[in-house]
């Protein structure tokens, strides 16, 4: 059983990343054959995953519920939700509109979620207005400096602060593309360069959570 | 407690209520301060402009409801140009939980601008896989999405004739409010199929893309509700991203002045901090 569920695993990672890190560089068409069917393989998976993650959702909700933890009563409604909005989904076909009449599924899709979703959002102007408030202040000199920054890239992203200060448009531009665009490329390149290593440890079977149970 | 302390916890249903007048009042009476057009915004404009009639222009709506406000106008706004320039326009979704509203919008507009389904425009919908299906466009359109939105067979629709692949779109821009979007648009997609690709994404997200436009990786970026209200001027169309810019000028220089307002009184609490330990020592 051992060999099942960790020697085939590492296996298949390891010979289906080496295939597909040098099938890049392969433009054969064997080769784009081969990437063509393995991408509806994982469109396929994609749909299993889908079918996984609302079940585990499920799941936990379900063990919420039966054992009345705190907050049961979100995961009930969250139930009810769920399976209330399958139910007409399915029956809708899951079409929001036929023929351009609204369906149950389309009423809500556009009632329910889309001002749901866009009040979340919505809110989080007041908290970032009022945590401005109390928390954006120039307690050092690096602090200084992403106050003032912030404070010039606000005023030139906006038609009134470049009426008030006709510099500061100029400014936010110069901040956004050399300043902001040379760290945040500086931070890309590390992120990348610890992927790649990442990878490679996964390939090489250095790296083994992602097969669950610890490292053994 | 002093002054200053009391201002410093000043109750934030207060601060709440000023964002809320700064954002109502400029939408119940517009000033409508001039809008300067940046150069992220002009790249993507003169893109589609230089296109020949026919072209094919992949828009992909990577969004869902919550960044509605920002990206809906974009979305708009790119669609009305490539309709009036007579593109061939095939739109998607990345999120699933976007594809009502992307169907909604591309169908709208569409409607508006005289554009029959099929012929002139095709809504792909949503496929399960992420940042796969960008690969498998890649590979085989027809594999990716065997039939559109509405159930119809993709092969032998008249607007995807001589499109086989990724590599047969003329320019694509991913409208991204987070993964997938402009940037796996970018590694899985134009990096490989090498197509033209330009980007549309939330105000917070666009500092996080300017390195892709620095380097050509993308040819332009349209970032946040400026960015859309810049696209509306450029086309010569109103709508809801121009209205809307009153309202966010209101609340940047709101939240400004309460920035400044925090630290002045941060500073004069500072500085009685420290004369009373003078004066104790």
């Amino acid at each position: 059983m051992i060999f099942l569920r960790r020697q085939v695993p590492l296996l298949i990672t390891l010979i289906t990343g080496l295939v597909f890190a040098a099938q890049y560089y392969v433009p054969h068409p064997a080769s784009e054959q081969m990437l063509t069917s393995v991408t509806k393989w994982l469109q396929i998976i994609g749909g299993f995953a889908l079918v996984l993650g609302v079940s585990s959702l499920f799941h936990v909700h379900a063990m919420k519920i039966r054992r009345k933890e705190a907050g049961w009563g979100y995961s009930f409604v969250l139930y009810v939700s769920m399976l209330g909005t399958i139910a007409i989904g399915l029956w809708s076909n899951g079409k929001e509109a036929v023929d351009g009449t609204m369906t149950a599924f389309g009423w809500i899709y556009n009632f329910m979620m889309v001002p749901l979703q866009g009040t979340m959002f919505a809110i989080l102007a007041l908290f970032i207005a009022s945590a401005a408030y109390r928390s954006f202040r120039a307690r050092s000199r690096e602090a200084a400096v992403l106050l003032i920054a912030a404070v010039i890239v606000m005023m030139g992203r906006v038609p009134l602060g470049e009426y008030l200060i006709p510099l500061s448009g100029d400014l936010s531009q110069w901040i956004l593309n050399v300043l902001n665009a040379s760290v945040r490329r500086a931070i890309l390149i590390g992120v990348s360069l610890g992927t790649v290593a990442l990878s490679i440890k996964i390939i090489f079977g250095m790296e083994r959570s992602y097969l669950g149970g610890g490292k053994e | 407690m002093t002054f200053a302390e009391r201002m410093l916890k000043i109750d934030r249903r207060i601060i709440f209520l000023v964002i809320g007048l700064c954002t109502l009042l400029p939408l119940l009476y517009p000033v409508g301060l001039p809008i300067k057009i940046s150069p992220e915004v002009r790249g993507v404009y003169d893109y589609i402009e230089s296109l020949p009639e026919g072209s094919v222009f992949l828009l992909s709506l990577d969004f869902d409801p919550a960044s509605k406000p920002e990206l809906h106008p974009q979305a708009i706004s790119l669609l009305r140009h490539a309709f009036r320039k007579n593109l061939r326009v095939v739109a998607m979704t990345l999120w699933v939980s976007g594809t009502g509203m992307a169907d909604q919008v591309v169908t709208q507009v569409a409607r508006e601008m005289g554009k029959e389904s099929g012929k002139d425009y095709v809504f792909l919908g949503w496929s399960p896989g992420g940042t796969a299906v960008i690969i498998n466009m890649g590979q085989d359109l027809y594999g990716a999405f065997p039939a559109d939105y509405n159930g119809k067979p993709t092969k032998g629709m008249p607007v995807l004739q001589g499109i086989a692949n990724l590599r047969d779109v003329n320019y694509a821009i991913s409208l991204g409010a987070g993964n997938p979007g402009v940037e796996a648009w970018y590694v899985f997609g134009k990096d490989k199929y090498k197509f033209e690709l330009g980007g549309g994404c939330t105000g917070v997200m666009a500092p996080g893309l300017y390195p892709l436009l620095r380097s050509g990786q993308i040819n332009g970026l349209i970032g946040g509700l400026r960015g859309a209200a810049e696209y509306e001027t450029l086309i010569g169309q109103k709508g809801k991203a121009i209205a809307g810019m009153d309202a966010q000028s209101a609340t940047h220089l709101a939240i400004i002045v309460l920035v400044i307002i925090c630290n002045l009184f941060y500073f004069s609490m500072r500085r009685q901090a420290t004369q009373q330990s003078r004066s104790g020592a």
